[in-house]
This record gives structure tokens, C-alpha cells and sequence, in this order.
């Protein structure tokens, strides 16, 4: 456990933190090693190592867990790193069963579980009859920061764990990572936040504050009250499923919305990505992910990312301010291309290479690749598809909910629109408005059956369980009406749709979906050092319990805390987003955090990052399995 | 004594365990806050109920399923299924890996909480899985069987009825249009590439025997030609 004193809020320090750990995992195995690695980490390790790190370190080949085939031949060191799942205990426990034995020649097994060890995967192990021929170890890997304000825990399936299987995994990850930025900053003096599954949280972070307290007593000036941070916000994705389901208009949404960012990273044709930035991309190609082996397709990995000046203006912005931002960043790569007039002298030369031409190249080159994504995006802005998706979903944010709509959503379904396209906007309507007619019900589910195929009634069936497609008879029961969020309420209170908002130079976080500000980003503005107070009704009407507590600790060591940290002026404000984020809300937050300058400082913490299609992906899962029949 | 930091409350227990006071030590270790100690040592003393609450309230749900595995093995099915039944995080663990390694527990779990809905979905996903056509078929019949007994499901046992029947008309459609696949199409994916085969009579036929509405209809068959124009 870090216990490292800390004077300001630096995510990079976690990240310094995940490498050394990283390289104590491969020191730990002395010489050439092959690495067996669980393919749900690949993306969060290249997140932060380069793939140059493996050879430094002797790894001599990678392998993933799911291929399940190790040459071993390579080495007689073998290093499984794999997340603590008792499927991954599963395979590893069948693959030291089935390496070769070799007379004179024993394979060494390392196990390095993320991010712990439990008594769970060492009984899997014993059961399985390898726990003694394998040393097993923790690789505690929690927070992986995303941007400076971005934490994230990477989590691919939180979705599928909190809401449709309720095995609640990831909360218990959730309250671990939190805890270790206790443990680093001081205890969160408020800790505020909405929804049921965000109060399970809150219980387990709590329980773990007791826990550290019952492990060592000399720990309590640790878990004295933060004066770097002032507040926790917990934000339970249940309580506002619109958000996600709704198609996002900023420049980023719309990149994850149109190819899908994983890591932070997105696939794209060698074409967009643009013959210059071929040779670079491949050197950064960050990913320890692509295995010595791996095909080249034509698709290529970009790390999107703040340290990109180009995609930074960008990201954060309505799809409709791009084109003229990037015609101003033309325009000023232009000028300085041109300034090297202006510097005479060597030395003066000097410096305009190394600090004008150098960014300007590769500005140059960025804007390129974004110019070929802008155009991309346009096409298929200006689809009728996703013209009418876009009408339907305004429709019903804006609260009418006609046969129009209907029809609508009838003739996407029959012209063919992506089945995540469709069961979205479904789903939109039964959140917005408290389920579907049971005729109209019936009817939508036939046309989804008809049209995408009967096994879909698996996933009816999961978004019917996770509420977000229901009938009215289900959906407006009393007992649902407690854990729903009432949109009919909340959009003139919150001022959920508007508009008249300015893309270009917004003045409100509507901004981000044109005409709708999201329930959640404007959810945590509220709660701040005061708590809840004076939006008593807006939260009775948001789904799930409300909770809002106060940390304390001993007067004694919130003094010394005091003295040792010194009173900031300029409050950090965590805002933990519990089974994902989007980036229009990344977007949001930003723009509330931009705001706030001066006295405020917003991080967001998160599960992941999602978007509609991974919530309706992870509904499909079951219905996807279906191999090829004869 | 519960004020103080730092008493390992778990040892203390486990001395009273060792001096045969099992009571004694049980409540002593309700002081002990930390459930990695606190649980596997109630699963030595055998108090497995309260073992697998504490394990509950600590949201560790590695330690959950952990006491779960440990009990499975050690009861009865039917107990098994009774201390679970009452105990949602319990069940969710147990359903989930169930559903990826051992289905028959799934079965006989819903079987037994006469969750009819949820026993045929297990049925469906096998059916999904088959690659054999005859068991796919087969395995269908059994799952909307078992919905056609309770009224709130007779619309999706008609819809696996349905699915039966358009998938024995796709194989016969596998049998005349060579070289073709129909098998695992939706119905509207269906008709689309029956009229982009120009094949309009038979297109017409399935339309009306599942009823399809017009509208549809003819926004498929409208993408279906300019498809069949474009490969002409």
C-alpha cells in the first residue's frame, strides 16, 4: 500500500506507480521469459508501457491466455499476468497441467494476478492440482490515468457486472482504488452521490476505511480528513442510462460513436491515418497487445490522446465548431512554418527548430489524419439514417412522444439500420417515457425478432432486466418507480433540453448533445461542499437511494494533516462515475471544470468508458454466441 | 474493547475456538472488521451460514463465491440451492458461472424457483450453440414448450414457434437455391435477399405466412432491388 505524502492532486504519479510495478512483475522473473498475458489487460498495460519495456526486460515471446498455446521451446520461464477471474484461474491451471514434461528441463510458472491475489483463484489452482508448481504474486493495478483529469479503471465488463449479472465485481475494485487515493491524500471529507449500486460503494469504501484502520494503528494519519481533496461524488450510470443511449455530437463521441475507442485507442484504414503518420504510429504503437505474430491488416492503431495539440482543440467540442477549428489550426501551422524568417542567428535557428518546426511537423501531420476523420464523420452525419436516428432522439428528450416517433423507429428497422442504432433509441423511449404501451410493446418486440433474428429474445429478455426496455405494466409499478429516474419531472428543473445553445462558444453543457444537457453531468455540479441541500426534489425524482456523508477523523491528526499539507486554496472535486463515463461527459465536466478555474479542480474517476453500443452490446452477448450451423 | 484500534480480534476467536468455546468465539469475531480474516476462519469453525453473510456484507465478491464453492461441494443440492435462494448476491454469483460452465446446475436451479422464462433461455442459448440443424430444432420445441405453459410468456413461446418455422423454411431453401445460405437469416434478411435473387413469388409466400406489414415489406423489397441492381 502507497502511504507516499502528497502536497497537490498528481495522477501522474499513479501511473510512475503502475510501470515500476510492471517492471518489479517482469524483474521478478530472473532471464528470458515467455509472458502469458489475459487479452482484457492488453489495453490497459500499453497504456503504460511501451512495447520496447518487454525486450528490455528479456521477454522473449507473448502469448494471450485465450489462444491458449505457449512455445516451449522459447524459454523455461513462463509469466502469466491475468486479471483474478476464476475463468483465467481455469485456463492457466489447464495450461501448467498440459506443458510438456521434459526430463531434465522444469518450466518455472509465474503468476501475477491484477490486480490481487484472492482466496478464491489459489482454491481454483489447489483444485486443479498446480498451486505447487506455480509462485503466485499480485500485480495491484487499479487506476490507469487516461488524461490528467481522467482516471480510469478499465474495466470492460463493469456494465454486464453491476447491472445484468449483479456480481458486483467492480464495485469492490471501485472502493480498493478510491481507497488507495485515501490512503495517498486523505480521507474524502464528503462523500455525496445517487444511486443504489453507488451506495454499495460508498457501504464497501467505508468498510475499508475500518479495515485499514483495524490493520495498523500507526495507519490513522492517513485516514485523517484530505485537505487537498474536498469531495467524493459517486454517479451510479443506472440512474441515468438516457446519457449513453443517446448518439453523442462532440468531436471525440462522435469518433467512438463511428469506429469505437478502445484504450484510448481507435482503429482506422493506413489511409486516414495518412502515409506520414505511418512510420511514427508504428514506433507508438503502444499497445504490448500486438503479439509478435500478429497479421498487419490495413487497419492501424492511433493513441488518441492530450499530448496531440491538434486532437486536444478538438476533442471536447461540437462536430459542427470542427471544421472551423481545424482550418484555424491550418492557419496557424501556416505562420509557424513561416516565422523561420524571423530567427537569424545559429543559436536563434536553433531554437525555432527544436521548439517551432518540431511541434509544427507534427501538428502538420495530426492535422492531416483529423481532416481525413472530420470528412469521414461528415458522410456519415449526412446519412438519412442518422438524420432520422438523431430526430427521434431529439423528439423524445424534448418530451413528445407521438406515432410519429414510432413510425420512425418502424421504418429504421425495416431499412436495415445497425440493431444498436435501433434497440438505443427503443430504449430511449421506454427510459424517457416509463415504458413502452403494452400493445406498442408487443409490437416493437416482433419487429426486432423479424428483424434481427429470434435469438434476440435473449436480448430483449436483458435489457428487460436491466430496465431499459420494459413495458409500462413492469416499468410504472410502484416498486420500479423507486429505483427510475423520472425524466418527465426533471427536464424543467434541471433544464435538461434547450435549444438555443451556442456550439461554437458554448454557454452550457447542453452544448455537447445540441439540444440536451446531460442528467449527469449536471447531477454532480450539485452536490458540493454543502451536500444536497436545496435540490431535495430534483434527487428525490432521480432513480435509486440518495446518500451524502461526512467523513471525520481524530482532531489530533486532521491538525498535524493540516500543518503537513498547508491549506489549498484550490480544491480537488473526485466525481467517480460507477459503470462508465461518456465523452460528451468527459466533455461536460470539462466544461464545468474550465468554469470553476481558480477554485476548483475536477477530476473524473471511472469503471470505464462506455457508449450506447457497448450497453447494447453487452445485452447481445448472449444472443452473439452463435457459431456457424450447417 | 470495540473502540480500540488495532486488536486482532480474529486471534483472539480462534483462541476461544481451540478452548472449545465455539460460541463465545463466533461473537467475538463479529468485532473482527476485516472480512479476509473474519470469514475463513468462521468456515473452520463450520459456521458456514454466517461465514457466507459476513462474506456478503463485505462486497468482496471473490470471498463470496469462494465460501460458495466450499459449500457447494460440502451439501446437498437441494440446501445448497436454499441458502442461495435467499441471498440475491449469492444467486447472481452462482447463476453467472453457471451459465458459463455448468448449465445443468442452471437448469435445475430454475427448475426448482419455477423460473420458467429463465430455464428456457438456457435452452435457447444451447439451441444457439448446435451446430447439428436437427438438435437446434429440437432444443427450440423444448424451450417454447416450456413457456406455452404460463401466460405472461406466450409471446416469446410464439416466437420461438415462429423461429422454428422460418428456420425449416430456410432449409429448404438451402436445398433449392444452390449455393446460398438462408440458415440463421432473420426474417426480414430473408425476404431482402430473396428479392435480390429475384426470387419475388417465394419472397411474397413467406411475407404473408408470418404476416409481415406492408410498410416493411416493401421498404425491404425496395432495398432489395436497388441491391440487385447494383450486382446486375
Amino acid at each position: 500500500m502507497v502511504a507516499e505524502r502528497a502536497t497537490e492532486f498528481d495522477p501522474s504519479k499513479i501511473k510512475d506507480q503502475a510501470l515500476r510495478d510492471l517492471c518489479n512483475v517482469l524483474e521478478g522473473v530472473r532471464g528470458k521469459k515467455s509472458l502469458v498475458v489475459d487479452k482484457a489487460l492488453s489495453g490497459p498495460l500499453g497504456l503504460i508501457a511501451q512495447p520496447s519495456l518487454l525486450q528490455d526486460y528479456g521477454v522473449v515471446q507473448l502469448h494471450w491466455i485465450e489462444d491458449g498455446s505457449i512455445d516451449y521451446a522459447a524459454s523455461k520461464n513462463i509469466l502469466y499476468i491475468a486479471r483474478c477471474t476464476a475463468k483465467n484461474a481455469y485456463s492457466i491451471a489447464s495450461q501448467i497441467k498440459n506443458a510438456p514434461r521434459i526430463p531434465g528441463q522444469d518450466f518455472e510458472h509465474s503468476l501475477f494476478f491484477v490486480p490481487r491475489r484472492t482466496p478464491l483463484c489459489d482454491r481454483i489452482l489447489e483444485d486443479e492440482g498446480v498451486f505447487g508448481d506455480v509462485t503466485i504474486n499480485e500485480y495491484p493495478l487499479y487506476f490507469i490515468p487516461l488524461e490528467p483529469d481522467v482516471l480510469s479503471l478499465e474495466l470492460d465488463d463493469a456494465f454486464e457486472d453491476l447491472y445484468l449479472h449483479k456480481t458486483y465485481t467492480s464495485i469492490f475494485n471501485s472502493a480498493k482504488a478510491l481507497m488507495l487515493l485515501q490512503q495517498q491524500y486523505g480521507l474524502f471529507p464528503r462523500i455525496t452521490g445517487q444511486g443504489d449500486k453507488g451506495k454499495r460503494l460508498l457501504d464497501a469504501l467505508l468498510r475499508m476505511r475500518n479495515e485499514a484502520a483495524a490493520e495498523d494503528a500507526s495507519t490513522s494519519m492517513a485516514l485523517a480528513p484530505s485537505s487537498i481533496i474536498e469531495n467524493l461524488v459517486i454517479i451510479d450510470r443506472e440512474t441515468d442510462f438516457v446519457t449513453p443511449l443517446l448518439t453523442q455530437l462532440t468531436y471525440e463521441g462522435l469518433i467512438d460513436e463511428i469506429f469505437g475507442i478502445n484504450n484510448s485507442h481507435v482503429e482506422l484504414e493506413a489511409s486516414v491515418v495518412g502515409a506520414a503518420m505511418q512510420g511514427p504510429a508504428e514506433a507508438t504503437g503502444r499497445s504490448v497487445g500486438t503479439a509478435p505474430a500478429a497479421p498487419q491488416g490495413k487497419k492501424r492503431k492511433v493513441l488518441l490522446e492530450g499530448s496531440d495539440r491538434v486532437f486536444t482543440d478538438l476533442r471536447d467540442n461540437n462536430f459542427s465548431a470542427v471544421p472551423a477549428i481545424l482550418k484555424k489550426t491550418a492557419l496557424r501551422i501556416d505562420a509557424d512554418f513561416k516565422k523561420k524568417d524571423d530567427y537569424k542567428t545559429v543559436s536563434e535557428m536553433k531554437t525555432y527548430v527544436t521548439k517551432v518546426l518540431g511541434p509544427a511537423q507534427k501538428d502538420r501531420t495530426s492535422l492531416s489524419m483529423h481532416f481525413n476523420i472530420a470528412e469521414i464523420i461528415q458522410k456519415h452525419i449526412n446519412t438519412e439514417l442518422f438524420e432520422k436516428t438523431l430526430e427521434v432522439q431529439q423528439s423524445l428528450i424534448a418530451g413528445y412522444s407521438s406515432t410519429q416517433q414510432h413510425e420512425l423507429m418502424a421504418e429504421l428497422i425495416a431499412r436495415g439500420a445497425s440493431l444498436e442504432t435501433v434497440l438505443r433509441l427503443l430504449c430511449l423511449y421506454s427510459c424517457v417515457s416509463t415504458g413502452f404501451k403494452p400493445k406498442d410493446f408487443d409490437l416493437f418486440r416482433r419487429e426486432i425478432l423479424q428483424g434481427y433474428g429470434y435469438e434476440h429474445v435473449l436480448t430483449l429478455d436483458a435489457l428487460d432486466k436491466v430496465a431499459l426496455l420494459q413495458s409500462r405494466t413492469v416499468a410504472g409499478s410502484t416498486a420500479a418507480a423507486a429505483t427510475r429516474t423520472n425524466y418527465d419531472y426533471l427536464r424543467k428543473p434541471l433544464r435538461l433540453f434547450s435549444e438555443s445553445v451556442n456550439e461554437s462558444d458554448p454557454d452550457d453543457i447542453v452544448y455537447v448533445y445540441s439540444v440536451y444537457a446531460p442528467l449527469s453531468g449536471g447531477g454532480s455540479l450539485n452536490p458540493n461542499s454543502a451536500g444536497w441541500k436545496g435540490f431535495e426534489d430534483v434527487v428525490k425524482n432521480v432513480g435509486g437511494k440518495t446518500f451524502d456523508e461526512v467523513q471525520k477523523g481524530e482532531d489530533k491528526a486532521v491538525r498535524a494533516r493540516m500543518i503537513l499539507d498547508g491549506q489549498n486554496e484550490k480544491k480537488v472535486t473526485v466525481v467517480f462515475f460507477l459503470g462508465g463515463i461518456t465523452y460528451t461527459e468527459i466533455a461536460a465536466l470539462r466544461w464545468i471544470a474550465k468554469q470553476e478555474e481558480g477554485k476548483r479542480q475536477i477530476i473524473i474517476a471511472t469503471t470505464g468508458i462506455i457508449n450506447g453500443n457497448n450497453i447494447i452490446r453487452a445485452a447481445t452477448t448472449a444472443a452473439r454466441t452463435k457459431p456457424r450451423q450447417t | 474493547l470495540s473502540g480500540k484500534r488495532g486488536i486482532a480480534f480474529d486471534e483472539i476467536a480462534k483462541s476461544a475456538f481451540e478452548e472449545g468455546r465455539g460460541r463465545l468465539a463466533t461473537q467475538l469475531l463479529n468485532y473482527e472488521p476485516r472480512a479476509g480474516r473474519q470469514v475463513p476462519l468462521l468456515m473452520s469453525m463450520e459456521e458456514d451460514e454466517i461465514a457466507l453473510d459476513k462474506a456478503i456484507e463485505s462486497t468482496d465478491s471473490d470471498l463470496v463465491f469462494y465460501v460458495l464453492l466450499h459449500l457447494k461441494k460440502k451439501l446437498p443440492i437441494a440446501t445448497f440451492f436454499r441458502i442461495i435462494n435467499d441471498r440475491p448476491l449469492a444467486y447472481s454469483l452462482i447463476e453467472t458461472s453457471a451459465r458459463n460452465i455448468d448449465t445443468e446446475l442452471l437448469k435445475d436451479l430454475y427448475y426448482q424457483d419455477d423460473r420458467k422464462s429463465d430455464g428456457a433461455n438456457v435452452i435457447l442459448r444451447e439451441s444457439l450453440m448446435q451446430e447439428n440443424f436437427t438438435t437446434r430444432i429440437d432444443k427450440l420445441k423444448l424451450a417454447s414448450k416450456l413457456l406455452k405453459d404460463s401466460k405472461e410468456h406466450a409471446l416469446d413461446a410464439s416466437a420461438l414457434e415462429e423461429s422454428i418455422k422460418l428456420l425449416t423454411i430456410q432449409e429448404s431453401l438451402e436445398r433449392d437455391v444452390f449455393e446460398e445460405t438462408f440458415v440463421g437469416l432473420s426474417l426480414n434478411d430473408t425476404i431482402f435477399k430473396l428479392t435480390r435473387l429475384g426470387f419475388h413469388p417465394r419472397a411474397n409466400k413467406i411475407r404473408s405466412e408470418f404476416k409481415m406489414p406492408d410498410k416493411r415489406f416493401w421498404w425491404i423489397k425496395l432495398r432489395g432491388l436497388v441491391a440487385k441492381r447494383e450486382w446486375a
